[in-house]
């Protein structure tokens, strides 16, 4: 072998760190979200009319400049219900994910990582759990919780999507935690935790993220169907799902009455998840823009 | 600390056995060599012949469940098998650390290699954050890296593959371990930045008074760089000696073969490959034998019934374990070929 040439800076490859654009439609996938939460916060200050109120003299009417999205089969104005609606919505969709997170990021990490008897114990567990109906479960649970409050509704659900993001927390840690960028941070003297949080944590986000969009967006629905069995908030109460739930009876007379609030959670989730990709692709480091 | 003048590495009758479905699987069998201070030690095989589990084992990096390990580690006076892991883990770092195969996956891609070079210097040395990232731009600059306080702050994405495999070195020298194990440093990478790389190691050993293990399957890598080489084959080391011996008095069919199968400058171009016929065996179905006798052309019944220890040959430091060896360049052939 011959090493008498070495062409000492001729490995040196200079890649600029360059950020991906994130686009003016990114901003205004921001500036929908910013708009449904200030909505959802400040619904009761807006002028808005009252969504509770029945106006018996118009039902089932089309969009119209006094009622903008048109009314309900009872009289009641859907942009109103739509904005108050979205604060159940948006409180059941991120409350209930971020205990399933909170619950099932650290369980599925350390059992990736560590595996061996708490590995095994926690996965049978949480399959055991995945096999049985969630739905069943929650509708069990809230069925005897009473009274039944958003409080419950958002911890019944949260609890019930642990076994799912376990499964795919664990799976995507399994995946780095045997890559030897993990080994070297060990053989360097690393403690577990300092593992767990600088090593595992930043390479599985991307995924969890993803996850989480599609959580909420899951979760929402799933609120929507909770409501249509009468196991969500009380019926005057709008939200996004009770109201798209709500329209399955009329959608021959009074179409608005879905679409509307359909077109709210497309969009909020549509925006939701690319903003999310946007992100992702602008903070990727692993990827070199040329 | 230690006594200079024992050994720093002493591996004795090490080995690994993994419990598989299919019964126990013998990685490394019954493994003894010892390293001195400030010496190279080469480890050569083919694929699965254990060069790998041989040198996680001697780090203590097993996996946690269906292994088992006997013999005995001394690194510097400190017993490897069976330590605990929070014993191992003050140990790797500034004792032993490593050099992996791959600069692709053994560097973390979402964080700045600066920030992977300062973790373990204060983390493991308490260093504060100032001095932590002095020292990290003074670590890029020994392995070579050009305008290291500007690349301190690079992702491994933004480096080429030479140059991870030197941020990798670096992190490993961080902690000025005493013993550094190589495991294919150069596999991942070009030629011409092999080269560079083995150099630098070898540089780096001498300046920085390390031992260094390297682990490899080409021939060429060990024959400059280190000062003895041991031949392993199915989890045993076959033949061990100062390396001119094992590439000029070879006694062990084996390392003949795999000295014949490397390809050769001097030879006409287009002269094929001396291959060895045959595959490493299934070591979950090893024969009482020799392991390599079923390739061997010198096999006899003998080499298939009886495994043959380890013996010394003529010169100090030399071993083989083979029933029909080769002839030394002074002695007759004891057998026609």
């Amino acid at each position: 072998m011959s090493n008498a040439i070495l062409i000492e800076q001729a490995s040196i490859v200079e890649k600029p760190e360059k950020k991906a654009p994130l686009g003016p439609l990114f901003w205004i996938c921001v500036g929908w979200i910013a708009l449904n939460f200030l909505g959802a916060i400040f619904a009761n200050v807006l002028p808005l009319q009252n969504p509770l109120y029945q106006d018996y003299a118009s039902i089932n009417a089309g969009p119209s400049l006094h009622h903008l999205f048109g009314t309900d089969d009872i009289g009641r104005d859907i942009f109103a219900r739509i904005v108050f609606g979205s604060r159940v919505s948006i409180a059941v969709g991120f409350g209930a994910m971020v205990i399933g997170f909170g619950i099932g990021t650290p369980l599925g990490m350390l059992a990736a990582y560590r595996r061996g008897r708490f590995d095994t114990f926690m996965t049978a567990f949480m399959y055991i759990l995945l096999a049985f109906p969630a739905i069943i479960a929650t509708i069990a649970v809230l069925s005897f919780w009473t009274p039944r409050s958003l409080l419950k509704i958002i911890i019944v659900i949260g609890l019930a999507s642990v076994p799912l993001v376990y499964r795919v927390i664990r799976t995507a840690a399994l995946a780095v935690s045997t890559k030897d960028y993990i080994i070297a941070a060990k053989v360097q003297g690393a403690t577990d935790r300092r593992i767990l949080l600088k090593e595992l944590l930043p390479n599985i986000a991307p995924i969890g993220v993803s996850f989480l969009l599609i959580g909420v967006a899951t979760v929402i629905a799933l609120e929507g169907t909770l409501a249509f069995l009468g196991l969500s908030v009380s019926p005057p109460t709008p939200s996004w799902g009770n109201m798209i739930n709500e329209s399955r009876t009329v959608l021959q007379d009074n179409p608005w009455l879905a679409i509307f609030p359909s077109l709210a959670l497309c969009l909020f989730l549509l925006s939701l998840n690319f903003i999310g990709d946007r992100l992702r692709n602008h903070f990727d480091v692993t990827e070199v823009k040329l | 600390m230690s006594d200079l003048s024992h050994e720093l590495l002493v591996v004795e009758d090490l080995s690994t056995t993994f419990n598989t479905m299919g019964g126990p699987l013998p990685a490394v069998a019954n493994v003894s060599f010892t390293l001195a201070r400030n010496e190279t030690i080469g480890i050569v095989g083919e694929s699965g012949s254990g060069k790998t589990v041989l040198s996680r084992t001697i780090m203590g990096l097993q996996p946690r469940t269906n292994v088992s390990v006997t013999g005995s580690v001394l690194l510097n006076g400190n017993q490897m098998v069976g330590a605990s892991e929070s014993f191992k883990r003050g140990l790797w770092g500034t004792e032993v650390a490593m050099v992996f195969q791959d600069p692709m996956t053994s560097l973390n891609p979402v964080m700045r290699v600066g920030k992977q070079i300062d973790e373990s210097l204060r983390v493991r040395l308490g260093m504060s954050k100032q001095d932590a990232k002095a020292r990290a731009i003074e670590l890029l600059e020994l392995v070579g890296i050009p305008s290291p306080a500007h690349r301190y702050m690079a992702y491994p994405g933004q480096l080429s593959g030479g140059m991870r495999q030197r941020v990798v070195i670096a992190i490993a020298l961080a902690g000025s371990p005493k013993l550094l194990m190589a495991d294919e440093p150069t596999t991942g990478l070009d030629v011409t930045i092999q080269a560079q790389i083995l150099n630098l190691l070898d540089e780096l050993k001498d300046r920085l008074k390390m031992s260094v293990v390297l682990v490899t399957h080409d021939l060429g890598v060990v024959a400059t760089r280190t000062s003895r080489i041991a031949v392993m084959y199915a989890g045993r080391i076959v033949e061990t000696g100062s390396t001119r011996d094992v590439f000029t008095n070879h006694r062990m069919p084996y390392t003949r073969a795999l000295l014949d199968s490397s390809p050769k400058v001097a030879n006409a171009s287009h002269t094929r490959l001396v291959t060895i016929p045959g595959r490493p065996p299934n070591l979950l179905q090893l024969s009482a034998g020799c392991s390599f006798a079923p390739r061997c052309s010198f096999a006899t019944d003998k080499c298939h019934q009886e495994r043959p220890e380890l013996q010394a040959a003529d010169e100090p430091g030399h071993a083989f374990a083979c029933w029909n060896p080769l002839p030394t360049q002074t002695e007759p052939a004891p057998h026609e070929r």
